[in-house]
């Protein structure tokens, strides 16, 4: 109460990325850590792994916006990044594939967007259910095996190469992450996404087409993860069945912490980012320091409760 | 609504039942209260009045010891307790009832249940629950309160006026004979209908009259005119007076709340009328069967009626909320098909929603968000939202629209009712619509804010618009419209204008069955 209100505003939108900063500071200077953490292989692999991960939780971000769940986004990756795998094996163009795994993203993302704006079913009733069934058919088409065939060599080389020194992938998650904060920040169709998440029935009434405007959250969010698998393939050089449904929590647990940082209150792209890589440099730490993998769970759980409780009582604190 | 309401006993000689003194309570910086007083006669309704934020439900909630005080003692029939540590259980020993502002009740439970809940359930061997002796309980309740509910029914089933006298009768149940009761009200009048808040008005001066001492938290002065002994006016967190109501005239009242004199919106009759804008022909939605409807340019054309009448169906009709079942609606002359509110918007149309909270507010989003999210797409421009235009924009019609707020980036939420009612209404006339649509625009908003809404309609009617205003408060549709159409049951049954236009006219006709 005493602090001004400039002062308490940079407290609370960038005590995040402090936060981030701080462990990525400490795990520099930690002996059991130091040498590992800075290494540029490990500041690699960071960040390429996380950035596949950070794309899944901006598509998860779109309808989080308008508070909807979208628990398809990890099952929509994998399925992408196996049907992707498969058809480079049996040698497809590479941008055809690319094209062929976002047009995956694409198909999914519409089934969802007709389930929830037309047949009325709740959002995370109908992705949790399209998920499970994406399970399936990631399932039949694999048996249960990784995809190894003969992915193109400059396909894969793309995603374990750097350019300036940082990955390539981390590039591509740049060029998402602003044209996710464009449509959400500088687009009609953002402020709409905002305003609907606000009051749904509001929204309504100044005109806003929520089933169109709802409806495309998904479609988007369920593209931006069909390119996460393609991007995941070129990552690993193969497709693992399982990897999809290993990305659905912690993008999400990103997408819903990122109104914690940035921008109180608001789900918004820099919070997401700044959400994903402090869980990721905080893993990460623990685990070059030798700690069994549990702890991370622990971290990542508490994190996500404290982090989101915290922008609640931001929040509650701004209406007096 | 003051006939029959004036068998007011001189309650000067009576003993004091509950005095507060000296109540302060800050929020951060705001002072919601600053040594606030108050006396409490037995038997008499004393009133407490004031604008939005002006620390009214403040009192109440310190008194009942829902939100401790930072500093003020209570004195309940000579008992003292420490405003700082008030706990509602210490209130309620000290025989305090209340009904706040927020629903306090249930609307899964039924009837029965949800007044058992306020006094305890009978229990007979066992410790089950006495279903037969709750329900001849809750029956006789509900028939001293003169209330139109089953015991069995679900509250949620009851409209929303049955519902506060609900309520309001589970605070009251025990106090029927209990004669040195007291009761505090925060707003209950705030969405009754005006014959059921006559209602609600006699029966709590026949209980004052036998003897309960009851406070009464309101804004609307007909009220206070009508039923009570005594008033307190607040602003700022400050008594500003506390006077007999009949010392004083409206203006008088007024002028003590706000702290200036307003200015008493005339209607300006007798003004050249305009074309027809608005021609609707067999209208048929919800209750309404076969409404016709013209309004003219430069007219405000308000609706009276109960609430079911069909007088807010009438609205959400026509700007595509509630689908049209039947009916033509012309605009300016041209046949209009109107399925969606952006057709209706289209169509020139403007609709200022009744529950500004459920269906008109973005709290979270900033003052300047929700005033543009009308014209969205006149910012976007080669592929760029231009925020600077749109926060100067947003400071114009600060000014033009007369909004009080910190800042444009300010969260709606952080408004008074009175500004946030002004930024939805802004934000439909910066459209200039041909017809704007108000439910209820007044509802919530203090005096000086409701002269402050009626007279940015009247400029924008004045400047060829024209206005539909449905609202439950009879005295303000005879003050501020030109002509007044009154539905009952969905049908329209008078059109009112100049001599014959007055509350007590509008009135009689929406409820031609109880005053036949």
């Amino acid at each position: 109460m005493t602090l001004r209100r400039p002062l308490r505003h940079y407290l609370e939108a960038y005590a995040f990325l402090a936060l981030l900063i701080a462990a990525a500071v400490f795990f520099s200077v930690w002996p059991e850590t130091s040498e590992t953490f800075t290494s540029a292989a490990n500041l690699r692999t960071l960040v390429s792994s996380n950035s596949v991960i950070a794309i899944v939780a901006l598509g998860a971000l779109v309808p989080l916006v308008c508070y909807e769940f979208d628990l398809s986004v990890g099952a929509i990756a994998g399925l992408s990044s196996v049907f992707v795998a498969t058809a480079l094996a049996s040698g497809t163009a590479v941008p055809l594939a690319i094209a062929f795994g976002i047009g995956l993203g694409l198909f999914v993302g519409c089934v969802n967007a007709l389930l929830i704006t037309r047949v009325g079913v709740n959002a995370v009733i109908a992705t949790l259910g399209i998920s499970i069934i994406l399970a399936g058919v990631v399932n039949q088409k694999t048996g249960g095996i990784a995809v190894t065939g003969d992915i193109p060599l400059g396909f894969s080389e793309f995603g374990s190469s750097n350019w300036l020194g940082v990955p390539k992938i981390a590039y591509v998650l740049a060029l998402v992450a602003i044209a996710v904060y464009y449509l959400l920040d500088h687009t009609p169709y953002g402020r709409y996404l905002y305003a609907f998440g606000s009051n749904r029935e509001a929204a309504r009434l100044v005109g806003i087409r929520t089933k169109l405007t709802l409806g495309m959250t998904f479609v988007i969010s369920a593209a931006l993860c069909g390119a996460a698998g393609v991007l995941q393939v070129a990552r690993a050089g193969s497709a693992d069945p399982k990897v999809g449904e290993t990305f659905t929590l912690p993008a999400l647990a990103a997408a819903f912490l990122s109104a914690a940082a940035i921008k109180p209150g608001r789900y918004n792209v820099a919070g997401t980012l700044v959400a994903i890589f402090f869980l990721a440099v905080l893993n990460n730490g623990l685990n070059l320091a030798g700690s069994p993998e549990y702890v991370s769970n622990y971290v990542n759980g508490a994190a996500l409760i404290v982090g989101v409780g915290l922008a609640v009582r931001l929040g509650r604190r701004q209406e007096v | 609504m003051r006939d029959g309401l004036e068998v007011r006993a001189g309650t000067n000689g009576h003993p004091t039942v509950l005095k507060a003194e000296r109540v302060s309570k800050a929020f951060g910086p705001t002072q919601a209260l600053a040594d606030v007083s108050l006396e409490l006669k037995k038997g008499s309704v004393h009133a407490l009045l004031g604008g939005n934020g002006s620390g009214k439900s403040t009192l109440i909630k310190s008194i009942a010891g829902v939100e401790a005080a930072d500093a003020g003692a209570l004195e309940v029939r000579g008992e003292r307790h420490d405003l700082r540590s008030m706990t509602p259980a210490q209130a309620r020993e000290a025989g305090l009832h209340f009904v706040h502002q927020q629903r306090t009740t249930f609307p899964q439970l039924t009837v029965t249940e949800n007044l058992a809940i306020g006094r305890g359930f009978d229990t007979g061997a066992g410790g089950r629950i006495d279903w037969r002796r709750a329900r001849r309980r809750a029956a006789e309740v509900l028939e001293r309160f003169q209330i139109d509910a089953r015991p069995d029914q679900e509250l949620g089933e009851l409209g929303p006026a049955t519902q506060t006298m609900v309520a309001i009768a589970r605070a009251l149940q025990d106090q029927a004979d209990a004669a040195d009761g007291v009761l505090l009200l925060d707003e209950p009048t705030a969405s009754l209908p005006a014959p059921e808040v006559s209602l609600l008005l006699s029966a709590l001066r026949r209980y004052a009259n036998a003897g309960q001492a009851i406070v009464y938290v309101t804004h609307r002065l007909e009220e206070v005119f009508a039923v009570a002994d005594w008033a307190t006016l607040l602003r700022d967190g400050r008594v500003v007076g506390s006077v007999e109501p009949s010392q004083l005239d409206h203006d008088g009242l007024v002028e003590l709340m706000m702290g200036r004199t307003v200015e008493q919106i005339e209607r300006l009759r007798g003004r050249p009328e305009g074309s027809t804008v608005l021609a609707a022909k067999g209208v048929c939605a919800g209750p309404l069967s076969a409404l016709d409807l013209d309004v003219r340019e430069g007219e405000i054309v308000g609706i009276g009626g109960l609430i079911g009448s069909g007088r807010s169906t009438l609205l959400k009709a026509l700007f595509g909320v509630m689908p049209l079942e039947a009916g033509e609606v012309r605009i300016d002359g041209e046949p209009r098909h109107i399925g969606s509110p952006p057709d209706a918007m289209a169509a020139g149309l403007a609709y200022v929603p009744e529950d500004r909270q459920a269906d008109a507010a973005f709290p979270e989003l900033t003052v300047s968000e929700n005033l543009s999210l009308t014209v969205v797409p006149d910012y976007w421009h080669r592929g760029i939202l231009n925020r600077r235009r749109e926060r100067r924009d947003t400071l114009g019609l600060f000014d033009s629209f007369l909004i009080t707020a910190e800042s444009e980036g300010a969260p709606l939420r952080s408004l008074s009712g009175g500004n946030q009612q002004k930024v939805v209404l802004a934000r439909w006339l910066r459209r200039r619509p041909r017809i704007l649509l108000l439910d209820e625009p007044t509802q919530g908003v203090d005096v000086g804010a409701r002269a402050e809404i009626y007279e940015l309609v009247h400029s924008a009617v004045a400047d060829g618009a024209a206005a539909l205003v449905a609202s439950s408060d009879f005295e303000e549709l005879a003050r501020v419209c030109d002509r007044v159409i009154v539905l009952r049951k969905g049908a329209l049954v008078a059109e009112l204008r100049d001599g014959d236009l007055s509350a007590e006219v509008i009135a009689r006709h929406a409820n031609a069955e109880i005053a036949a």
